[in-house]
């Protein structure tokens, strides 16, 4: 055999953060954004060992973001740059990027902060709506 | 004492758990063990062993998805404003445990970071607060506490069986500008000699540059002078402020 001895990494390093796809994207396409010294075989190795998720392709490209930002020292700040992967399921699977922050109805302690918070948004609310006796015709017209 | 005994008890539990499945599934066992003792959140040993038959929310339109699932927190915590997280792992805590769990421990909390970023970049997409932060800040420092204790068991071995400080060889050089710097070797096919770019590094310092090194150790020498001088005083100052007679009285 030539060549080194095959890398194995132990404990690796890497972090993969599913994001939403910002184009419409194929149902079996899953979109990551991985670390800009990560290759296309590492991530297939990634998903297939430890998430246990069949892999048919992976395509990347690396997401150059802007230096041209300055902040009050009038000194260029760079957004830092990424690599993003286009990951496509075998065995046919979808996948579809559910809704993490649904609306839900809080319902608070008596007595707490937020209750009393949420009262006075009421409050301010209701003072701002306009006269309902004057059916919908704005302030401008007079009387 | 009743929460140590409890503790120990779910530990033990937990160890049995761990050594019984490491043998059929690696990925299985890895959720049994969770970032804190008292599993609260997760009832990971429920889910995993028994997902098919409890909790079965299908979130999407195919088969099996149990894999990316993993990248989203469990779906009664979606839309929370604080999600209840335990303390990270203290490197005394981690010492205890074997290379096994230790292994299994880092997928764990790979995983946790995983999900974590998932979710703080889809709450930055949708403007919204993300729920709890403050549990990646633990979660990274778990990982970096568990790194430190596989180096020191590493360096101990490394030391044990063939007496060398360091895993990659290095040594102390003279950079173009003066500076001592270490060093740490690379693997080359080829000898030094016959490879142009590492002759065209230089790793000696010029006769012109010699100078400038006395200069910055004469700047340095003074700084260090200065610091002691300062820390002297300030200590004379507190002494004649508080007087050792007083401290006995």
């Amino acid at each position: 055999m030539l060549g080194n001895p095959q890398l194995r990494i132990f404990r690796p390093t890497f972090n993969l953060t599913l994001v939403r796809p910002g184009k419409e994207q194929p149902p079996d396409t899953v979109q990551f954004r991985i670390p800009l010294e990560m290759t296309k075989f590492d991530v297939r190795n990634y998903l297939e060992k430890i998430y246990s998720v069949p892999v048919a392709a992976v395509r990347t490209r690396i997401q150059y973001c802007t230096n041209k930002k300055r902040n009050h020292l009038n000194q260029r700040v760079k957004r830092p740059d990424y690599k993003v992967a286009y990951v496509q399921l075998a065995q046919q699977q979808t996948f579809q990027f559910p809704d993490i922050f649904p609306e839900k109805d809080q319902k608070h302690e008596e007595g707490s902060v937020e209750e009393m918070q949420e009262k006075f948004m009421e409050d301010e609310r209701q003072r701002q709506k306009s006269d309902p006796r004057r059916g919908g015709v704005t302030e401008w017209f007079g009387l | 004492m009743a929460v140590s005994r409890l503790t120990a008890a779910v530990c033990r539990q937990f160890q049995r758990v761990v050594t019984v499945s490491s043998h059929t599934q690696p990925q299985c066992a890895t959720q049994a063990f969770s970032r804190f003792h008292l599993c609260q959140r997760r009832q990971t040993y429920d889910s995993w062993w028994f997902r098919s038959s409890m909790n079965n929310r299908a979130l999407h339109t195919s088969c099996v998805r149990k894999g990316l699932e993993e990248f989203f927190d469990l779906p009664e915590n979606w839309g929370e404003q604080t999600v209840k997280s335990g303390a990270p792992w203290t490197a005394k805590q981690l010492r205890v445990k074997s290379n096994e769990d230790l292994h299994k421990l880092w997928y764990v909390l790979l995983k946790e970071k995983n999900m974590l970023l998932t979710v703080e970049q889809e709450a930055k997409r949708q403007r919204l607060p993300m729920p709890s932060p403050e549990r990646l800040k633990k979660v990274e420092r778990s990982m970096k506490r568990l790194d430190t204790i596989v180096t020191e068991r590493e360096d101990a071995l490394r030391l044990l069986q063939t007496g060398q400080e360091r895993g990659r060889p290095g040594e102390w050089r003279r950079n173009v500008f003066g500076k001592t710097f270490w060093y740490r070797f690379k693997e080359h096919p080829i000898p030094w000699y016959l490879n142009s770019r590492y002759k065209r590094r230089r790793f000696f310092e010029p006769s012109h540059v010699a100078p400038y090194t006395r200069l910055s150790l004469e700047k340095y020498l003074r700084s260090k002078m200065r610091k002691d001088k300062r820390q002297k005083r300030n200590q004379k100052r507190l002494a004649a402020m508080f007087p050792k007679k007083t401290a006995l009285a």
